[in-house]
């Protein structure tokens, strides 16, 4: 119970059963069908995003390009399904590799010049922006085949959309990632601490370039997921996704100088920031609330996690003095 | 006659303005526990990084099992079985102590994952072998200092080091972790096949647990390999100090019946200290001795409102006080700090020596409308940097161009021009070539003569000897001791040593 | 060296100053219309802008940190602006008082969390640039400021020199002046700068490094409200939208003047005109990119490119100083 108790999600975790608790105690129609489906989805689109931010976070950096590059692989798809009529497939690989190439050329640069990461990866979001809007010259793409809309409309069962499949999928993988490989181990002690693990042998490059690239391949993915569920490709999909991204994981206790994230708690970060929201749209609060009260989480929980530290730190002084 | 693991064959390595080893040697037999000594400044550390791959010599071989090796990363001397024992440094706080023992070679189950039961099993191994009672499960950071210690040892097992370098080790350890500790390396030594180079500034650990005895002395060896049944307490002292070439012009001792300046009554801190009383006469230079950790800079730095003073009384000029910032301390109680680490604390390499050497000053100079352009600061400092003699081709020169001797001559000056009443001084002349550590003790003993009290700190036993009017001894947070000096090197330094070591 | 070469030769500033100018003959030689009255004013009314925003943040990557929340606190600086003069009808003067006083209250907002937390300044002005803008679009209901007085706006359109210049540029460059002035002949300028290059030393040697972090960020709600004020009187109207979404319009030009200034982003040095030339020529090539018809959308493209570019540079230009420096 007390292990249960330390764990970042826990806390989380509660906070989430007891607000919807209370809510569709005030407004039943939190719990309606078509209110959980809304709620499903927003998850869905967002569990992507913050995982994509997530995983820099993880290694003490930051990734500003996250939404180009989820925007850029948006309009890929729909362009090459439309314009080159290609099919959903190896349009779906193309916009895939792309991912992976913003991804790749974001952790190169970054490593190989040791430039912090926030001002490479805001060269390369206006860099990958302006070819999204070179490509599209601000117009959207329509015609998209209708086993994407399918897949982005329709339901399995009750209120549960098809979409969430793949983002329930990611988060599982991610999981795997941090806790149960060497690779997601690596990132987190190289997040820890650079010195010690270049000691150990683990190659910086290696990490920083990987940790990129699966961002990359994350954000190229909800780029595509926010294809099926708008049903075409605006340039402006992942114009909002830099709020949401670092929320997310901070909510969930990540700590932004490195080696701490918890891909479970990160997902309850999603999903509160997604309750709160549809709350605010249920008792009809001004949308333009939810911007602000994003922002006013962010310090809450960065203050928390801010406390938390120092208490940890003030533990191990009075220890060592003892 | 037993093998030599690991040796240093005429090593030189040449910093900028200072020669930090000058034709070294050392020879580490294997299974041996071989100390390394020498005080701040002597090379040691230095070799140290050359042996963990850090630095690169200048001259001279670098040996392992008689191959001759050269290290271009820490990662490679790890590869090649030399490990580092830091305090907690080397580990990753948030993992277990089972996954950062195992963190090299993580066992995997089928799938290809992480197996951590068996990383708990596996580490427990080696936990074992250390006799260590840690559930392999433990996070690190939930750990006390000893223990963290004890996981990296293991974990230098565990990567099968053969060569353990340990730096300090005893430092923030209690009597009984520290015995612990040498059983431990003893038995470790004898079943494990290790060698040990230990570094230490506690003589009677030394004595204790070493087999043999390398000292350096600026950058040289005084004595090399020498079997430690030969040596006994005061030949190592001597040979660590060496006294010929570092006499001091003694200070006459000055009327002590000059009233205190600066008083602490019952100081306690947040980072420790206990009971702390103390008092500083105009125009004295008080030294505190006391080895690494003893908590010296630390309370400075409490005195200066950068950490949390919990209980007691500040006393100046008859009136209590209560400093909140280094700012305070400076504008209204003129009380200045010259910091040991002169590149993180003291100066701002990036910056030029003008800037460097009047920062103290310009809130003092500042004309109206915050007015203060580079002539008024610079009319102000010339004077104080001429005095010190500091060689720098212009004030427009980056400090980080300077030699470390000219460095320390400016965070000194930049002091001496702000004009306070009271300086704590701490460790001023480590990493600093023989010329300027007398220019530097010359014009400390001035300062004090001119009225400036001064709080000096310094673990070079000569240099306070010949400085300090009276010395008062510090170990772990609390003053063990005080003792008025009376310049007789033999006297003082025994009953220094008397006083630490109870 | 023998041959004396005057040192301002040597600097970063007047490499940046050919570059201008050969940019500037370029263009003018191989486009049309690029040397025409009207290019040059519309040019000085945008630059003006955009070396306000880029002074705005220069003097935040000083203390290492950056400034996320800029753009959001200049357009709500501006609206509050809009909202005195329009809805208020206090007098101009006492308006663009009151608007620099709300834009460094922001900015110590600012400034005073990221000291208070210890956090990095990135996701503190991350989360107030979502605050000052939510509340800016909330409490104006997304809605612009049109019926400004007129004296505030003619301002804007004025023409001065023979109508090539907009007052607003002259009001930049005096901005230069001052903050030239302040980081170099006073007290307090060097000590921003001594708190930016090394905290812990400038601490020992009795700087309040907090304060001088705080000031920093006031300084740059200051000048971030500046800005604001400017497009304002350039666009005629305060709009919610004038710096995009969240004011994210603004940060390219904001990181991209000082870097090519030369200021470093791990802080401890200032360029105010370096900052001032590193404008102007992401201005030159800008507006040249439009006029060589690479079309609009591909802009932003190229910006980011040469944002990536200059950045690089700094670092080669880092590492081959340091070389230097151990040589000499």
């Amino acid at each position: 119970m007390s292990n249960l108790l330390k764990k970042d999600w826990f806390g989380l975790g509660l906070v989430i059963i007891l607000g919807s608790i209370i809510i569709s105690f005030f407004k039943p129609a939190f719990v309606s069908p078509f209110n959980l489906y809304v709620l499903m989805l927003s998850v869905s689109l967002m569990l992507v995003v913050a995982m994509s931010q997530m995983i820099i976070i993880a290694i003490g950096q930051m990734n500003l390009s996250v939404g180009a590059i989820g925007g850029l692989v948006a309009i890929s798809f729909t362009g090459l399904m439309e314009v080159y009529d290609l099919s959903i497939l190896p349009a779906m690989f193309i916009g895939l590799g792309i991912g992976i190439i913003c991804g790749f050329i974001n952790g190169y640069i970054t490593v190989k010049t040791g430039i912090s990461a926030f001002i490479i990866t805001l060269a390369t979001l206006y860099i990958f922006k302006g070819m999204n809007l070179g490509i599209t010259e601000a117009q959207p793409f329509y015609e998209i085949p209708e086993a994407v809309k399918y897949f982005g409309n329709a339901k399995i069962f009750g209120p549960i959309p098809y979409l969430i499949i793949i983002p329930v999928i990611i988060t599982f993988l991610m999981w795997v990632l941090m806790n149960r490989t060497s690779l997601g181990r690596y990132m987190l002690a190289y997040g820890n601490n650079v010195q010690s693990s270049e000691l150990m042998g683990i190659s910086s490059t290696k990490i920083v370039v990987y940790a990129h690239i699966i961002s990359g391949l994350l954000a190229a993915i909800g780029g595509m997921l926010v294809v099926c569920r708008l049903q075409l490709g605006t340039p402006n999909i992942g114009d909002s996704w830099l709020l949401p991204s670092f929320a997310a994981p901070v909510i969930g206790g990540a700590i932004l100088a490195g080696g701490k994230v918890d891909v479970i708690a990160t997902a309850f970060g999603v999903i509160l920031v997604a309750i709160i929201s549809q709350t605010l749209v249920i008792f009809k609060i001004d949308p333009f609330f939810v911007q602000i009260f994003l922002g006013f989480m962010i310090l809450i929980a960065v203050f928390i996690n801010r406390y938390r530290e120092y208490r940890e730190e003030r533990r191990n002084k009075v220890f060592s003095n003892e | 006659m037993s093998k030599n693991i690991l040796e240093l064959a005429n090593v030189t390595k040449n910093f900028p303005g200072v020669k930090a080893l000058d034709d070294a040697n050392f020879r580490l037999k294997k299974g041996s526990i071989h100390a390394l000594l020498g005080e701040n400044g002597a090379g040691k550390s230095t070799m140290i990084k050359i042996i963990t791959g850090v630095y690169k010599q200048d001259f001279g071989d670098l040996i392992i099992n008689y191959n001759k090796k050269s290290f271009s990363s820490p990662n490679e001397a790890n590869k090649s079985g030399i490990s580092v024992v830091h305090q907690e440094r080397n580990l990753i706080r948030r993992f277990s102590v089972g996954e950062n023992l195992m963190l090299n070679n993580l066992p995997k189950n089928n799938l290809g994952l992480i197996d951590y039961d068996q990383v708990a099993e596996q580490s427990q191994k080696w936990l074992d072998i250390m006799d260590l009672d840690i559930n392999p499960n433990t996070i690190v950071s939930e750990l006390t200092v000893a223990k963290m210690q004890l996981c990296e040892i293991a974990k230098a097992l565990s990567l099968e080091s053969k060569i353990l370098l340990l730096d300090e080790p005893t430092s923030s350890l209690s009597p009984q972790d520290t015995k612990n500790l040498f059983s431990l390396l003893k038995r470790l030594v004898k079943e494990q096949d290790v060698s040990i180079v230990f570094v230490s500034h506690k003589l009677e650990e030394v004595f204790e647990i070493c087999d043999e005895v390398t000292v350096l002395r600026d950058g040289k060896n005084a004595c090399e390999s020498e079997n430690i049944k030969n040596l006994d307490r005061q030949k190592l002292v001597k040979l660590m100090i060496g006294r010929d070439e570092q006499i001091i012009k003694s200070k006459e001792n000055k009327n002590t019946l000059n009233e205190n300046l600066l008083e602490l009554i019952n100081i306690n801190t947040d980072l420790g200290h206990k009971e702390i009383s103390l008092s500083l006469k105009k125009g004295e230079i008080l030294g505190l001795y006391g080895l690494v950790g003893a908590g010296r800079t630390e309370l400075i730095k409490c005195l200066l409102g950068l950490d949390k003073i919990i209980s007691g009384k500040l006393i100046l000029n008859k009136e209590e006080i209560i400093i909140h910032s280094p700012q305070q301390a400076l504008e209204k109680f003129k009380i200045g700090y010259i910091s040991e680490d002169r590149k993180k604390e003291g100066l701002i390499l990036m910056h030029d020596v003008l800037t460097n050497s009047g920062i103290t000053v310009w809130s003092k100079l500042k004309k109206i409308l915050y007015f203060l352009n580079n002539s008024i600061i610079y009319n102000h400092v010339d004077p104080y940097v001429k005095k010190l003699e500091v060689k720098t081709p212009s004030y427009k020169q980056l400090v980080s161009n300077l030699s470390g001797g000219n460095q320390q001559k400016i965070s000194v000056a930049k002091w001496l021009a702000s004009g306070t009443d009271i300086l704590f001084i701490d460790e001023p002349t480590v990493g600093i070539d023989i010329k300027t550590k007398a220019y530097l003790h010359e014009l400390i003993i001035n300062l004090s003569k001119n009225g400036t009290s001064i709080i000096l700190i310094t673990s070079d036993m000569p240099e306070m000897i010949g400085l300090a009017d009276r010395i008062i001894t510090m170990k772990d947070f609390k003053v063990v001791g005080e003792t008025v000096n009376n310049h007789n090197y033999d006297d003082m330094s025994a009953s220094i040593m008397a006083n630490i070591h109870e | 060296m023998k041959n004396k070469i005057p040192d301002f030769v040597k600097t970063n500033q007047f490499g940046l100053l050919l570059l201008v100018i050969v940019f500037i003959l370029l263009f003018t030689f191989t486009t049309d219309g690029f040397s025409s009255r009207f290019n040059i004013y519309a040019l000085s009314r945008v630059v003006a802008i955009d070396i306000m925003i880029g002074l705005a943040m220069m003097v935040v990557i000083l203390t290492g940190g950056l400034n996320l929340s800029l753009g959001a606190l200049g357009v709500s600086a501006a609206m509050f602006g809009g909202w005195c003069m329009e809805s208020m009808g206090i007098p101009i003067s006492i308006s663009i008082v009151l608007i620099l006083i709300f834009g460094s209250f922001l900015g110590w907002i600012n400034g005073y969390v990221t000291v208070k937390t210890g956090v990095h300044s990135f996701i503190v002005t991350l989360a107030t640039m979502s605050i000052y803008f939510g509340f800016m679009t909330l409490l104006t209901e997304a809605e612009a400021f049109r019926k400004l007085p007129e004296a505030f706006t003619d301002f804007g359109s004025m023409k001065l020199f023979k109508k090539y210049i907009s007052p607003l540029l002259l009001l930049s460059i005096l901005t230069c002046f001052i903050l030239y002035y302040l980081f170099k002949f006073t007290d307090l300028g060097r000590k921003l700068i001594a708190a930016g290059a090394n905290p812990d030393a400038a601490e020992l040697s009795g700087i309040s490094v907090s304060r001088m972090f705080i000031y920093c960020h006031m300084l740059s709600g200051f000048l971030a409200a500046v800005a604001g004020i400017m497009l304002t009187a350039r666009i005629g109207a305060a709009i919610p939208s004038m710096a995009g979404h969240l004011g994210f319009d603004w940060l390219l030009p904001a990181f991209l003047a000082p870097v090519i200034g030369g200021t470093l982003l791990s802080g401890g040095k200032v360029t105010v005109f370096g900052t001032m030339l590193g404008a102007i020529l992401v201005t030159l090539i800008n507006n040249g990119l439009y006029l060589i018809d690479v079309g609009e959308f591909w802009v932003r493209f190229f910006l980011g490119l040469i944002l990536l570019f200059a950045v690089l540079l700094d670092r080669a230009r880092e590492y081959f100083t340091s070389k230097n420096s151990i040589v000499s």
